[in-house]
Formats: structure tokens, C-alpha cells, sequence
């Protein structure tokens, strides 16, 4: 019995050893990749090879440093309007007795459900009618709408969890609404902004739809978009798009390695939407 | 103590509910303002450009001068389009092969990481398949552009190495595997949602539970077939649910590794909303595959519901 548990247990190991493998290999020839020329590509994908060819990365960046810089801005402008417009409005809905907030609620959530895709067309005629094509702006908003509305939802029932007691003994001691939000709600709030900050986050520095048809040239486009479009040269071959990609993936990388609790609950909250 | 001060207020409250509904909006004013930056932001970006799509599908438009009401011109033609057929059935392909790989993989996976002995080496390969997840997916879709690509492709390389020369395709390039290879993008399709969602299910199924199992000396097995299996439902239905919403908004891989060729073999609902406006101009018509496609999420949606709460019922 126990000899036999102890293959089980073996056997287990094993299979969660070559998944993980096949899962994550890929990613280390990517890496191995961006360290290579072009002849090292061609004759050995596979596995680390010296000497390392750093200069990709110097390749990589030339090229792709300004599309970074406008990824952080749309996604750092997008987090702040989306945490703080879902804040609001989930706020209002959850501790007010505001005539029609039900209703309020309904319209906020009701199209979450619509693909992006199928009002892409007229939303990108919208845009360009406000002279928003090809600015910062015309990137940031229309996913916020989206983000907003997924950000409602789940900061109103995290608001509604907040004992009505603590609103109440605030109110007495004449806390008007805006000073219940800015002292009271936002400070309690903390695990739900950092939640829909997460998946506001990764949605928009993911997001490829969109600024594809948003934007033109480098001036505003952001990284994801950008890396589709670099091309391998003649003489270094595909090293600095490779070491490009990891480039793109880097700065995410790095927020995971700081709040991964956050950012599981994050991802799983994206799905739950549903 | 604090139960008193909660009270009054609450009084107070009650009485405001008396009041006229005019003195509960003026009251409530500032409320208004929380609502307004929200509410005009959807209103923008989402009813409006849904609104106009319902409208513009009836005109021959091409997004600038011409703009000519055609009525349901749109919607014949688009039902006697062959491509558009074509991306219907290749989605249908996809959404099915994801769910069902989505049903299958990750689960496995979850149940071999929470079945590994120690909370060391489990929180490891948690973390080592969780890692991937957070890598952007463009990144993932042009890694995988390398892997199976024609010339030099990292696939084709693997099969020519261990003499499989045979076997050697351009992956992308052929219409008979395109779509499929688009699907295999990710293998071993472990890195994603429904893995952290099985997971998190697992690790609220109560210990006690596997314990009375061992007592009753039910094998591994036995205790994925008969406590697991029944007890995960609900992460089930939201992985299908999930998957298929994400399945059939398929733009990123199609329009990247193969602008949905070769032929139509790789065509998806959004590709060709976008073909047909930015392609060929041709804003009406692709405002009418919106709507079109609007009305089968819709069915899709409602339908999977429906299922869904019958499984509730006879569960």
C-alpha cells in the first residue's frame, strides 16, 4: 500500500515536471532567442548559445522606447479615470438613497455583456468625429467605458459590504459625501481598487484591437501594437524582435513579482464578469 | 455604543423617504455628480456607437461622402457572402475546441499540482504555471508565429531533427491546418483562467471530505471521479461561459499570423468586420455583420444561461 502510494506520488511529480516544462520552454527560447544572432538562430533555436548578443536589446529598444513610454501613459491615465469614475458612481449606488440608482446601475452594467468587436466600427466613427484619432485620448477612453462598467460592478458589491454603522457614525460626526468618499470609502477600499486597477491594467496594455485601428504612426501607438509591426533585418535576423517581445513583457512581469496576490485575484475577477 | 449613533441616523433616513421626490433628488444632487463621469463615459463609448450601427447597417456607406440608404441591402448581401459563412464556421470550430480543451487541460493540471506532496513544491509549479498567464498574449501569439513557421520555424525544425521530415508543413500557410495551428497556440493550454479558477475551487473543497475517502480507501481516482468532478460544477460552467465569450471574439491570431487566409480558412466574425470597413471601405455593410453578430451573442448568451440554470436544477 504505502510502496504503492509512493509511485503514485512519483509519477505525479513527473507529469507536473514535463507540464511544466512544455509550458514554459517556449518562453526560454524567447529569451535564449533575444541573446542570439542570426546565425546562431538558424543553426541552434533550441538552447542557450554564447557569446550573447546584448546589442539586440540595444536594437530592440531603439526602436520600440517610445511605444513603452505611450503604453504607460495610456495605462496609467486609463487605471486612474477607471478606479476613480467606477469609485463614484459604485459609491453613489451602494450608500445613497438617490432616486432611479437602480436604474442607474442597469444602464451602467447592461452592455458589458456586447463584444467589443461588434460596435467597433461605429465606435471608431465616434472617435474620429470628436478629432480623437491618433491621440492618447482616443486610446484611453472607449476601453474605460468597458472598464467602468466591469469596475461598477465589482466595487459596488464590495461597497455594500461596508457596514452601514461605520457610514452612519461618520454622517453623524458631519461627514458631507464627498468627504465620506476621499476619507472613509477610498481608504476602506484598497483591495478592491488594487483588484480593478489589475485587470483595468492588463487590459489596456494588452489591448491590440483597439489601437490598431486608434492610432498611426509611433507618436501614440503603444508597445503591443508596435512589436507587430518591427521587422527582422537582413544582417541580425529575428534576435531584437525576440529580445523586443521580452521587452513588452517585462514591465507586467515585474508588477507580478511584486503584488501577485493582487494580481491573481485581479485575473480571476476578469472572469467572473461573465 | 456604536449601535445607537447607528441608529438615529437610520431614522433620519427613513423619514427622508416621506419626503416628495423632488426633495430626494435636490437632497441627493451631489450623488448625481458621482453617477455623471460614468454614466457619460458608457453613454459615449458604448450606447451611442451601438445605436448608430443599428442604424448605419441599413446605408451603403463608406464612411465619408457616400451615404446612401440602401434598407436591407446590407443584410442580403451579407447572407449570400461565402466568407462570411466561412468565419461563422471556423468560430464555431474554435469556440468549440477551446471549451472543451479548457475543460479538459487546465483541470488536469489543477489536479496534479494540488495533488503533489508538499506545500512547497505545489506552490511552485502554481506559480510556475501562473507566471505564463500574466505574459502579454501578443507576446505569446508572436512567440508562437516562430514556432510555426514555415522556413526556419521552430516546429518544423523539431520534426526534421528527429527525422519526422515527412511531417514538415508550413503550418500557417496551409489551409488545412491554419485554423488548427491557431488553436494549438499556448499548448500544453495550461497557462490561463480556468486553471486558476479549478484551482481556487479545489482548495475550497473541504479536507474532511477527502479524508472520509481515504477512510473508505478510494483511490486518487476515485476521489477526482467522485468528489471533484461533481463538487467543481460551478467553475465549470463559468469556464465554458468564459471561454466561449473569449473564444468568439477571436482578432489577435487570425489577423496576425495569417489576415485570415489562406483563403477564408482562418476568417473570424471580427477579422471580417474589420476586412470589410477598413479593407474595402465598406462602413454600412460591416456595421450590418455588428448587428448580425450582436443578435447571436445575444441568442448564444441567453441559451448558455438557460443550460446552465436546467444543469442547476437537475444537480
Amino acid at each position: 500500500m504505502r510502496k504503492k502510494k509512493k509511485i503514485t506520488g512519483a509519477l505525479i511529480t513527473l507529469l507536473a515536471v514535463v507540464l511544466l516544462f512544455i509550458t514554459f520552454y517556449p518562453f526560454c527560447m524567447l529569451l535564449f532567442g533575444s541573446l542570439k544572432n542570426k546565425m546562431q538562430l538558424v543553426d541552434n533555436p533550441w538552447f542557450f548559445t554564447m557569446p550573447m548578443y546584448f546589442h539586440n536589446y540595444e536594437v530592440a529598444a531603439s526602436q520600440i522606447m517610445r511605444p513603452i513610454f505611450n503604453s504607460f501613459v495610456v495605462t496609467g491615465v486609463g487605471i486612474v479615470l477607471t478606479v476613480l469614475f467606477s469609485a463614484l458612481a459604485a459609491y453613489a449606488i451602494a450608500h445613497s438613497d438617490v432616486p432611479g440608482k437602480k436604474i442607474f446601475y442597469f444602464y451602467i452594467i447592461s452592455l458589458l455583456m456586447v463584444p467589443g468587436f461588434v460596435i467597433l466600427i461605429p465606435q471608431f466613427l465616434v472617435v474620429r468625429d470628436m478629432h480623437l484619432y491618433n491621440t492618447y485620448l482616443g486610446q484611453i477612453l472607449p476601453p474605460t467605458a468597458n472598464n467602468v462598467a466591469m469596475g461598477v460592478m465589482l466595487m459596488t458589491t464590495f461597497f455594500k459590504a461596508i457596514p452601514g454603522s461605520v457610514i452612519e457614525s461618520a454622517q453623524v460626526e458631519g461627514c458631507g459625501p464627498v468627504q465620506m468618499f476621499s476619507r472613509i470609502i477610498m481608504p476602506l477600499s484598497k483591495p478592491i481598487m488594487a483588484t480593478v486597477s489589475i485587470t483595468t491594467g492588463l487590459n489596456l496594455w494588452n489591448n491590440y484591437m483597439w489601437p490598431l485601428i486608434i492610432t498611426n504612426g509611433k507618436d501614440v501607438m503603444p508597445v503591443i501594437v508596435s512589436i507587430t509591426r518591427l521587422t527582422a533585418s537582413i544582417s541580425e535576423g529575428n534576435g531584437p524582435l525576440f529580445a523586443a517581445y521580452v521587452i513588452a513583457a517585462i514591465p507586467i512581469l515585474i508588477l507580478f513579482a511584486f503584488a501577485s496576490k493582487q494580481f491573481i485575484s485581479g485575473l480571476t475577477a476578469g472572469a467572473v464578469k461573465g | 455604543m456604536q449601535r445607537q449613533i447607528a441608529k438615529q441616523p437610520k431614522g433620519a433616513a427613513g423619514g427622508g423617504n416621506k419626503k416628495s421626490l423632488g426633495s430626494r433628488i435636490m437632497k441627493n444632487k451631489i450623488f448625481y455628480l458621482f453617477l455623471l463621469p460614468a454614466v457619460l463615459v458608457i453613454t459615449i463609448f458604448k450606447y451611442y456607437p451601438f445605436l448608430t450601427s443599428v442604424y448605419q447597417s441599413v446605408f451603403n456607406w463608406n464612411g465619408a461622402n457616400v451615404h446612401i440608404f440602401n434598407g436591407a441591402k446590407n443584410y442580403i448581401d451579407i447572407f449570400q457572402d461565402k466568407a462570411f459563412y466561412s468565419s461563422i464556421y471556423n468560430i464555431v470550430k474554435v469556440c468549440l475546441a477551446t471549451v472543451v480543451i479548457n475543460l479538459i487541460f487546465p483541470f488536469l493540471a489543477a489536479e496534479i499540482v494540488t495533488n503533489l506532496n508538499g506545500k512547497r513544491k505545489q506552490n511552485f509549479f502554481k506559480m510556475g504555471f501562473i507566471i505564463p498567464m500574466v505574459v502579454p498574449s501578443m507576446v505569446v501569439i508572436l512567440l508562437w508565429k516562430w514556432i510555426l513557421a514555415g522556413d526556419y520555424g521552430v516546429l518544423n525544425m523539431l520534426l526534421g531533427a528527429v527525422g519526422l521530415d515527412n511531417l514538415i508543413t508550413p503550418w500557417l500557410a496551409t489551409s488545412r491546418t491554419a485554423l488548427w495551428s491557431i488553436i494549438a497556440i499556448n499548448f500544453p493550454w495550461i497557462a490561463g483562467l480556468p486553471f486558476l479558477l479549478y484551482l481556487t475551487g479545489k482548495q475550497n473543497i473541504s479536507e474532511d471530505l477527502y479524508e472520509a475517502a481515504d477512510l473508505e480507501g478510494a483511490g486518487l481516482l476515485q476521489k477526482i471521479r467522485y468528489i471533484d468532478i461533481p463538487l467543481l460544477s460551478s467553475q465549470r460552467k463559468l469556464v465554458i461561459t468564459y471561454m466561449l465569450i473569449q473564444a468568439f471574439q477571436m482578432f489577435d491570431q487570425p489577423f496576425v499570423l495569417t489576415s485570415g487566409g489562406p483563403g477564408t480558412s482562418t476568417l473570424t466574425p471580427a477579422l471580417y468586420i474589420y476586412q470589410r470597413a477598413f479593407n474595402y471601405n465598406q462602413f454600412g455593410y460591416s456595421s450590418a455583420v455588428g448587428v448580425i453578430l450582436f443578435i447571436i451573442v445575444v441568442g448564444v448568451t441567453l441559451f448558455n444561461q438557460r443550460i446552465m440554470k436546467e444543469s442547476d436544477n437537475m444537480g
